[in-house]
């Protein structure tokens, strides 16, 4: 018995060509690692194949068998092959031993332009005002398999247009080619079976049964599928053409998930979010609450510039006045004095030089603001910060919250006389306009301006999970990398050069730990600190991340969510009973 | 809106729910359905979500189906509901005429009113009357034929549209007496002056002693009798039945099914309407012998919905035999359990394809599955081993457990044995069902002998020799065999010669046309027959098909250009052999046959150098009307609203 470590490998022939693969692949995964791209469109790997497109029609043939059961070996030895007459669909086979495959021959080449004339007929052909122009599986498959002219002297089939399907997801049906991968995720993966098809043959219609909507929290995943223009979010289409996009590989921030992404950017605008593939952690999907929570980084709310309290007025001020401002601010102040309210949304690396800055100011009331909500069984995890595991590992969080409370009642019986707030609003857990009040010093790096921000003696403008690099950790122990997809908007700063130069100012620049490490002057300067420092990061460099990131910590016993090591792949419906 | 099912109803629907596994309610959806249309007269959004909630489903589960099969309908019909059938050989015996004649009685505007193919039911105003097109009504013998409700008018002349709304014509078929060429085994009470679908009768003629001598059998025996007759599946494919149940192993730990395909819808076709109308106790006796033999607990039939009649009739067979303890639990007092179940189609075409059928049973639109890996033999209904067998074949099995495989297999030729029944329509004088010995008929036998030859002054121009999807034949062709050159009239009624000429037998469905047809008529009338057939799941034959009708309406309309044959032919190649399912063959052969035999008939009517110019897509009127795109223009008739008190639920 093979067993898991050392799966069985089946020879199979492939172009002339054979390979090796390990039994259990599918036929068109094959093909495709061989070299061998075999077109498709309702084939998806974590999806079931219904076979209904027949994109995929290759030629297929089995070993000849002699007389004595046993494969007839040709001149180099290998199995001679016995091609079928018909041409086989390659989504819903796997790989057995002495298979042969051509996927370049005149049939095949004959299918597919079949195919591709069959798909365009009654397709409305109107790339230049349609969203998947660009990025769509009928114009790159036509260019390359399709035929020049048409023949189709009829009039197309008429549906539905402009269906508003749900609060998200936009349909054109008339562009629809019937491929069902988004029913069938809806089924199969959102176990929302919302959508379906509606009347026969040609007339076939995709639709939601009316008074039904397609609103689940994966609804843009269908999108995502969808090989062609018929379903487009509602958020991204007649935006930008998809060509102008720039697209940085990323994660998600909006839970511990950290679902793998590309932000989709130009001129420094984002786009969209879309799912990245990564099998340890979100498969190809995200929620749609994650994938469009990205319109807060350019709201007109943005903090912009460094402000300083003079004469009660917050000022705009230089970065070096207002980092030398908060510095002097806070140095007169002894450690039980000062309290950090730190943030499960900042990177590791900025959690680690708020540790430092902690570590300067001899601060131990320092915490991170717990942010929870509803999980699903899906990917959406209830720890609704990204990083709980870093700050965790860093040692910045209590997780209990009875810090926070401290912290708190500190400020009220007036304790506390200097509060730093790193990316949190203190209003969120309590400490309301009255308590701000009571604070002689109350230093804000933040994003947006807010009630609590008003009442600061220093606010310092950061950056968004998007304008910035910097790693975290998700809810099952994988660190994962930030890129920076656009340019922070004025002169907000990088939150680690922030805390950096506030360590500096209020060490001195002489602290023991910068005698330690050197100087700091890049991010990866900081990591490599942190990595001197904490055994998990040993080794690692934030450039040696992989995009698919790095398994730090043992995922289990973690709290949030089960993101899916792998989902399911295989006719999940018809397995037998 | 309140949903007010009556108890009697709902209990009924319970009923119908028992038919399944506890786990597999979503099976009775189809007959849920067909129980609320029957009661509220169509099926309303309350029902989709009454019926969904009912078998744990989603509404779109329910809202698929409605829309998938044509027999249900979400708007009301008239009081009196009339199908017209307007398949091949109703429509060349007046189909087109007898439709027009019945919309100016009752004023229906079929230009306007729902004559579209998908959504076809047509009002009168006061409301009495709704007529439809259908698709084949499997009775193509005494076409043109005419369903009003659940009665089959046949022999319905386009002048006799009046007494037909009125009330005056009778229905029913007279049946001539055997031919001499015929050898009548399955067919043998059919017809026949006395005989009734009474369980006594059958009882009196000799009936169930097949079924008592074959649980004296052990079951390799009787699976080895089956094979040793060299039975060929009687449905179309001509799958050797033999070969077909030794897929099941004899020790299988899941359930096994066994499914009659009882779903007749091949044009030409009509053979299997008379067994289940006539001598039902023929088939449930089949049926039991089969279950026994590949030890099935539970079959079902699977009756097309247009055989309301049928239904009844073995409905009321099954009961007969289950107070004689042919089946039930215990049947025949040796301790076997067995049950057969009636599941109603709902008028598709593809339910007559296994798979198509299974997922039809299933509950849900009846796409066929892949093959690999749904071999029904080994992933068939619920997953289970499933075999599918036709009528006809089913029937064969009690005749060769009386006669013993290896006598049966006298009949007929070596690998093609046996009787089978041949139904020729057309243009004959006598069209009808003949039953012989497989190949010991000729076709020239067969259309001029029995079936009475052309009409007057005519020839016979062309054949379709088995069922409308067969590749058809030139009366003046000669074909060449291994051996020999035979003419047209010499090819014998059996399956490999059918095959060697480059037809197939089929479901055994002979169509007659004559030189009065037009070839580019009679191929645009089976093109409309796939187009409107085809389930839609996979792009050939989903775009083909209506694409072919497309074209070949449009050389009819006159705007026929040079090259279309040639694309018909090549969009025919583009179909064939690239489908889920054998549907793209059968949709495919007639196309490539038809160009390819009577090129004449093409380039008469496929003149043009460049195309004309269309048709505008829309009036004038629509134009202006549509300053805003609808929004959610869903498949949902207005009509029921105005429906009033009938319809409301």
């Amino acid at each position: 018995m093979p067993n898991d470590s050392q799966p069985q490998l089946v020879n199979v022939q492939i172009d002339d060509v054979w390979h090796q693969f390990p039994k259990g692949t599918r036929l068109i995964e094959a093909c495709e690692q061989a070299g061998s791209y075999v077109p498709r469109y309702c084939y998806h790997k974590k999806l079931s194949s219904p076979g209904n497109c027949r994109m995929c029609l290759i030629e297929m043939g089995m070993p000849k068998m002699g007389p004595d059961r046993k494969p007839i070996l040709g001149p180099d030895g290998k199995p001679e092959i016995n091609w079928m007459p018909r041409p086989q669909i390659s989504c819903a086979t796997d790989v057995s031993e002495g298979l042969g495959v051509r996927t370049i021959s005149p049939l095949v080449e004959e299918c597919r332009r079949g195919v591709m004339e069959f798909l365009l007929i009654n397709h409305p052909l109107d790339c230049p005002i349609c969203d998947q122009a660009g990025e769509c599986r009928l114009q790159e498959f036509s260019v390359e398999y399709g035929r020049q002219d048409s023949r189709f002297l009829e009039h197309k089939v008429k549906k539905p247009k402009n269906v508003v399907l749900g609060p998200r997801v936009t349909l054109d049906d008339e562009r629809c080619i019937l491929c069902s991968r988004c029913i069938r995720f809806c089924k199969e993966i959102a176990h929302d079976d919302v959508l379906g098809f509606v009347d026969r043959g040609s007339h076939t219609t995709l639709t939601a049964h009316p008074g039904k909507r397609l609103e689940n929290n994966y609804s843009l995943n269908t999108v995502d599928i969808c090989p062609v223009g018929a379903l487009t979010s509602s958020d991204f289409r007649f935006k930008m053409r998809v060509w102008f996009l720039k697209e940085t590989n990323s994660f998600c921030t909006s839970c511990a998930t950290g679902c793998n992404t590309i932000i989709g950017t130009r001129e420094d605008v984002i786009y969209r979010q879309t799912p990245r593939e990564n099998d340890a952690v979100n498969s190809t999907w995200m929620c749609d609450y994650g994938r469009l929570n990205f319109a807060y980084l350019e709201r007109d709310r943005r903090l912009l510039e460094p402000m300083v309290r003079t004469e009660n007025k917050l000022q705009p001020a230089t970065w070096p006045h207002a980092i030398a401002s908060a510095a002097t601010q806070l140095k007169p102040y002894v450690g039980w004095q000062t309290a950090i309210l730190a943030s499960g949304r900042m990177t590791n690396e900025e959690l680690w030089l708020a540790g430092r800055l902690a570590e300067s100011l001899g601060v131990t009331l320092i915490d991170i603001v717990p942010r929870t909500g509803e999980a699903d069984d899906i990917l959406l995890s209830a720890d609704r910060n990204p990083n709980t595991n870093g700050a965790r590992l860093l040692r910045l969080a209590s997780g209990s919250g009875t810090v926070l409370q401290q912290i708190k009642e500190a400020v009220w019986s007036g304790q506390i006389q200097a509060l730093i707030t790193l990316g949190e609003n203190p209003l969120r857990c309590g400490i309301t306009p009255e308590y701000l009040a009571r604070l002689p010093v109350y230093v804000v790096l933040d994003l947006l301006a807010n009630d609590a921000t008003a009442q600061a003696s220093v606010v310092l403008p950061s950056l968004g999970f998007a304008e910035k690099r910097g790693s975290m950790i998700n809810g099952k122990g994988r660190l994962q990398r930030l890129n920076r997809a656009v340019r922070g908007p004025g002169e907000a700063r990088d939150d680690w050069e922030i805390l950096r130069d506030l360590v500096q100012a209020i060490s001195g620049g002489n602290s023991e730990s910068h005698a330690r490490s050197g100087r700091l002057d890049t991010i990866e300067d900081v990591f490599r600190q942190m990595s001197e420092a904490v055994p998990e990061f040993a080794g690692l460099t934030l450039s040696r991340i992989s995009d698919l990131g790095v398994q730090v910590l043992n995922g289990d016993g973690k709290p949030g969510n089960s993101a899916p090591e792998k989902m399911r792949e295989r006719e999940p419906e018809k397995q037998p009973q | 809106m309140t949903t007010n099912v009556p108890p009697d109803l709902e209990r009924k629907m319970d009923e119908q729910i028992g038919h399944y596994p506890s786990e597999q309610r979503r099976s009775a959806s189809l007959p849920l359905l067909h129980l609320w249309q029957e009661h509220f007269g169509f099926i309303s959004d309350a029902g989709v979500n009454w019926i969904a909630t009912k078998l744990g489903l989603e509404p779109i589960n329910i809202f698929e189906l409605i829309t998938f099969y044509p027999m249900l309908r979400q708007a009301p019909a008239g009081r009196k509901h009339l199908r017209v059938c307007r398949t091949l050989s109703c429509a060349m015996a007046g189909a087109y005429p007898l439709m027009e004649n019945l919309a100016r009685l009752t004023k229906i505007d079929r230009e306007h009113q729902g004559a579209g193919m998908h959504n076809s039911v047509a009002v009168s105003p006061d409301g009495e009357y709704s007529i439809e097109f259908v698709e084949c009504l499997a009775s193509c013998g005494t076409a043109p034929v005419c369903m009003v409700d659940d009665v089959l008018y046949e022999n319905v002349a386009p002048e006799s549209a009046p007494e037909l709304l009125g009330g005056s014509l009778s229905p029913g078929t007279q049946h001539p007496p055997p031919h001499p060429l015929e050898r009548r085994l399955v067919f043998k009470n059919i017809g026949r002056e006395g005989y009734t679908t009474d369980i006594d009768c059958y009882l009196q003629n000799g009936g169930y002693e097949q079924l008592k001598a074959a649980v004296k059998m052990t079951r390799a025996e009787i699976v080895n009798e089956v094979k040793t007759s060299g039975l060929r599946g009687r449905g179309g494919a001509g799958f050797p039945c033999g070969v077909k149940w030794v897929f099941i192993k004899p020790d299988e730990k899941k359930p096994v099914y066994l499914i009659c395909n009882a779903d007749e819808s091949e044009p030409g076709t009509f053979k299997d309407r008379y067994i289940i109308h006539q001598d039902p106790h023929q088939l449930i006796e089949g049926i039991l012998i089969s279950c026994f033999a590949l030890n099935v607990h539970t079959a079902y039939i699977y009756i097309r919905g247009e055989f309301p009649e049928g239904a009844k009739i073995l409905a009321r067979g099954i009961e007969e035999a289950r107070a004689h303890h042919f089946l039930g639990r215990n049947a025949l007092g040796i301790g076997f359990d067995v049950e057969i179940y009636l599941h109603r189609g709902a008028g598709a075409y593809i339910c007559g394809e296994e798979t198509g059928l299974i997922e039809s049973l299933e509950g849900k639109r009846a796409y066929p599955r892949i093959k690999p890996p749904y071999f029904p033999a080994v992933l068939g209904l619920y997953m289970c081993p499933t075999i599918v067998n036709n009528v006809e074949t089913l029937c064969h099995v009690k005749h060769i457990i009386a006669m013993g495989g290896a006598e049966y297999a006298m009949l007929g030729r070596p690998n093609n044995t046996g009787t089978r029944i041949v139904c020729v329509s057309g243009d004959v004088v006598r069209p009808g069902y003949f039953e012989i010995e497989v190949g010991a008929v000729t076709m020239g036998q067969l259309i001029n002998e029995m079936a009475g030859g052309p009409k007057e002054g005519r020839k016979v121009k062309a054949v379709i020799p088995g069922g409308s999807s067969a590749k058809v034949l030139r009366a003046d062709e000669t074909f060449k065999l291994k051996n020999r050159e035979i003419s047209f009239d010499e090819i014998p009624m059996d399956f490999d010669t059918l095959a060697a000429v480059g037809s197939m037998a089929g479901s055994g469905g002979v169509i007659v046309l004559d030189d009065s047809r037009d070839m580019v008529w009679a191929l645009n009338n089976i093109n409309e027959f796939y187009a409107h057939e085809s389930c839609g799941q996979c792009t050939p034959c989903r775009e083909g098909s209506l694409w072919m009708k497309k074209i070949t309406e449009r050389m009819l309309a006159g705007g026929g250009v040079t090259q279309d044959p040639a694309t018909l032919k090549n969009v025919a190649d583009n179909i064939a052999g690239r489908t889920i399912c054998a549907f793209g063959e059968a949709c495919a052969w007639p196309t490539q046959s038809f160009v390819d035999k009577f090129p004449d008939d093409f380039a008469a009517r496929a003149k043009k150098p460049v195309p004309p110019p269309l048709p505008p897509e829309y009036t004038a009127e629509e134009l202006i009307a549509e300053t805003e795109i609808p929004s959610v223009p869903l498949a949902h008739d207005p009509g029921w609203e105005k429906a009033g008190a009938a319809g409301t639920v």
